[in-house]
């Protein structure tokens, strides 16, 4: 056998699982105090539009502009909004229209079709000749928001639970609902790194943080499940006799360079989107392909490290459960038989 | 080994490198002015809007009415009608009859150079102003509005003596609309003369009176011994009856994204997707020789596969509204296409350095690292249903949730499922037909081309 790697992933087990409980105590504590979850209209509802322009105008008056604009209209009046500013890499040779300010509406009110209409027409009159013009803009009703969360959420469960009946099925020699749960608690470790680093890296939740955890849902499964396939195998091969630990230990090296090997080709693939999407400035893809890779490195590691490792521990427990049991049966039946015999000396007493 | 084996490589090479090559540039033919589209490639695909840039509106009754389910189809209808007009072909909609929502996606046309979103959606949100005229003209007179019809149905009916059946519209109108129509119908009879059918400035019908109607029992045949079909007996209903809507639209909610900022993204990812595979196949070479060249091609295969099912490559599968969910599903899939060719060459490397022989060592590598491939991308599939099913045109939580509020998520799901096939085609079954192929030619029986010790 050409075996490199000796790393024994099951001793080490506590280590790993400290690291990950590490990473997401220090990313929970951040993630309260230095970054607030952000979460995008799509699922609170509310409005944000993106103007972009050209030349240079004094943020000042931008806003001064909007706000006058917006105080006139009923709907709008007691509202403010928050401006945000960019450079538009989109802009073409010409160099039109470089900027791009973003106005974002609190209060999680969809701006109607008019007001947004009588906005636009103000910018594009006091600013003549800035071309003003309406880049992007998104406007969700908060009920429908909600909605489409609580949707994707029962869809995440009900995937994750048809997968555990699979694995169930498929791996019952190894004891195939324990190894799905494990599974679902390596992805639900992968899901709550993906979901940090969106709030690290203050991305709000939207539409690409459904399609990066369903991407991840699907590799970090994948992964795990060529591992346990492996452990299926080897203890085919082992027999009944011998340990756990050493046959996954066994199983987790064999597939350590598989493992390697996919994260690369997968990570160079996401990673090439991601940085061509840097080097163009696409917030949309970047919020969506940085996450996907920590997620991917993630997904890794956790089959590796977290999914395996937790499941030798369970069957150890499980091994001993079942002697203790045993033991106590053998115990008790014992106890009982001196009971009997106790009562049998008091009748004779009698 | 069977001599019969040696060309399968060169047979599957050509194979793949023409579905390759088709699926990405297509087949046009010219026939004079006119390009005609033989086989659609990568040019034909239709980008959703968050790539490509367009419009997202979701429409529902002002002032909270609660709609029927016939007033959302006249809704669907007008929409559909004010698309059409606008010359907008290629847009999206669905209709959410639980919640009496309409969501409607169109994308800007290519050469769109009057880019004004508010107009787009304020246009299609307008109420809808349903004219019978008289003559056929829109300069005729008003005969009724919209608010003087009941409603519009169709039925299935003999029409004269001939014994045939026709399907054709019935009319109700109210008392004032029964008068008018009275009157118009006899001066239109008189002179042998029409009435015509306006929605906003579209004509949508004009029969020709044959006699006075007046009771206002009428109905509208499509004329001549075939008639409407059902489905265009149907659709005048509606359009007639979405005239008659007794509450307007408002927007609900929108999206907008600009043309410029669209085709931008569209390059950028046309980019990134040449530097992976470059990228990818570089390392796959270094890292696994031949099995990782092969594994290549298969995964040119399979992504050709997963662009003709997105592009609309056989004409009887429609094409798909490809999104950015859509692409991190392709992404997902080639993914798991390298993977199953790196877990089968790992098996072969492990094989070889036991000394075996290069045959057995394939046999057993193919066969060993099967039933890990298999139960991955079974297990992904599954998911993928899922996603298909619940965001999707079958909608199983609609119950619950309404039907669909976004289609992102259905295009995860499709690309995902789609490559996760052309993966069981390519990356399992045409890239062990080559390696086995590949493995009989002699001078390519090199233990180290499949990553083996010297020998």
């Amino acid at each position: 056998m050409r075996q490199k790697f000796h790393i024994d992933f099951v001793k080490n087990s506590k280590i790993f699982f400290c690291i990950s409980l590490g990473i997401m105590l220090v990313s929970l504590v951040l993630n309260i105090f230095v970054f607030p979850t952000q979460v995008d209209i799509q699922f609170t509802g509310g409005t944000i539009i993106k103007y972009s322009y050209g030349g240079d105008i004094k943020s000042e008056d931008i806003e001064k502009t909007v706000n006058d604009t917006i105080k006139g209209m009923e709907s709008l009046k007691n509202d403010t909004i928050t401006f945000a500013y960019s450079d538009n890499l989109a802009a073409d040779a010409s160099k039109q229209n470089n900027h791009i300010v973003s106005l974002q509406f609190t209060g999680n009110k969809a701006v109607s079709v008019e007001d947004k209409k009588a906005i636009t027409t103000a910018l594009q009159t006091t600013y003549s000749d800035n071309n003003f013009t309406e880049a992007s803009s998104s406007s969700v009703d908060a009920s429908k928001g909600t909605n489409f969360f609580f949707k994707c959420l029962v869809a995440v469960i009900l995937a994750a639970v048809l997968m555990i009946f699979y694995v169930a099925i498929r791996f019952r020699k190894i004891g195939g609902l324990s190894a799905g749960v494990m599974a679902v608690v390596a992805l639900v470790h992968d899901l709550i790194i993906v979901y940090f680093t969106f709030a690290m890296f203050r991305m709000p939740l939207n539409d690409n943080f459904i399609a990066v955890v369903l991407m991840i849902l699907g590799y970090s499964l994948n992964d795990t499940i060529v591992i346990y396939d492996r452990i299926r195998e080897n203890r085919r091969k082992a027999g009944p006799k011998t340990p756990t630990g050493e046959i996954v230990n066994a199983s987790l090296n064999q597939c350590l360079v598989r493992t390697i090997c996919t994260s690369i080709t997968t990570i160079v693939a996401i990673g090439s989107v991601l940085v061509v999407s840097l080097i163009y400035n696409i917030d949309s893809i970047v919020s969506f392909a940085l996450p996907m890779m920590i997620g991917l490195i993630s997904g890794s590691y956790s089959s590796l490290c977290i999914a395996a490792p937790l499941w030798v521990m369970w069957k150890n427990h499980k091994d001993k459960k079942k002697a203790e049991a045993r033991k106590n049966a053998d115990a008790s039946k014992g106890s009982k038989k001196s009971a009997k015999s106790k009562e049998a000396k008091a009748s004779d007493k009698a | 080994m069977k001599k019969s084996r040696k060309p399968v490589f060169f047979i599957v090479f050509v194979f793949i490198l023409a579905l390759a090559y088709t699926s990405i540039f297509g087949i046009y033919g010219e026939n004079g002015d006119f390009t005609i589209t033989y086989i659609k490639g990568i040019n034909d695909i239709r980008w959703g809007i968050d790539i490509k840039g367009g419009v997202e509106a979701v429409f529902a009754p002002a002032d909270g009415v609660d709609a029927s389910d016939a007033e959302m189809e006249a809704v669907k209808s007008i929409l559909d009608l004010r698309l059409v007009s606008q010359n907008v072909t290629d847009y999206e909609i669905y209709p959410d009859y639980t919640n009496d929502r309409i969501t409607v996606r169109f994308p800007w046309k290519s050469d769109e150079t009057n880019y004004n979103p508010d107009e787009a959606i304020q246009e299609l949100a307008a109420t809808a102003e349903l004219t019978f005229r008289a003559g056929t003209e829109q300069t005729g007179d008003v005969i009724l509005t919209g608010k003087n019809v009941k409603r519009a149905y169709t039925s299935y009916i003999q029409t004269d003596n001939s014994g045939t059946r026709q399907h054709v519209v019935n009319l109700e109108f109210d008392d004032e609309g029964i008068k008018s129509f009275a009157a118009a119908t006899a001066t239109a009879a008189a002179n042998q003369s029409q009435i015509s059918i306006w929605m906003d400035d579209e004509l949508i019908s004009a029969p020709s009176v044959s006699k006075e109607i007046p009771d206002g029992n009428c109905y509208i045949s499509g004329g001549g011994s075939e008639g409407f079909s059902a489905a265009e007996a149907a659709k005048l209903a509606n359009t007639i009856n979405a005239g008659a809507l007794p509450f307007s639209l408002k927007v609900e909610s929108y999206g907008t994204i600009s043309p410029s900022l669209g085709s931008f993204a569209l390059e950028a990812m046309g980019i990134a997707a040449i530097v992976a595979f470059c990228l990818i196949f570089t390392f796959m070479v270094i890292m696994y020789r031949l099995p990782g060249f092969i594994a290549f091609i298969a995964l040119l295969g399979q992504m050709a596969i997963a662009i003709m099912a997105v592009s609309g490559y056989f004409p009887a599968f429609p094409s798909f509204t490809m999104t950015i969910p859509g692409i991190a599903g392709l992404i997902l899939s080639i993914g798991m296409g390298v993977d199953a060719n790196i877990i089968t060459a790992e098996r072969i490397k492990d094989e070889l350095w036991t000394g075996k022989t290069l045959d057995g060592c394939i046999t057993n590598g193919t066969k060993g690292s099967f039933a890990a491939i298999f139960d991955g991308n079974i297990t992904v599939i599954i998911v993928a249903v899922i996603l298909i099913l619940v965001f999707g045109p079958a909608n199983i939580l609609s119950a619950i949730f309404g039907v669909s509020t976004t289609g992102l998520i259905y295009a995860f799901g499709y690309t995902l499922l789609v490559g996760v096939i052309a993966n069981f085609i390519m990356g399992v079954g045409a890239s062990r037909l080559m390696l086995r192929s590949v493995s009989s030619i002699k001078f390519l029986r090199n233990k180290r081309l499949y990553g083996g010790k010297k020998s």
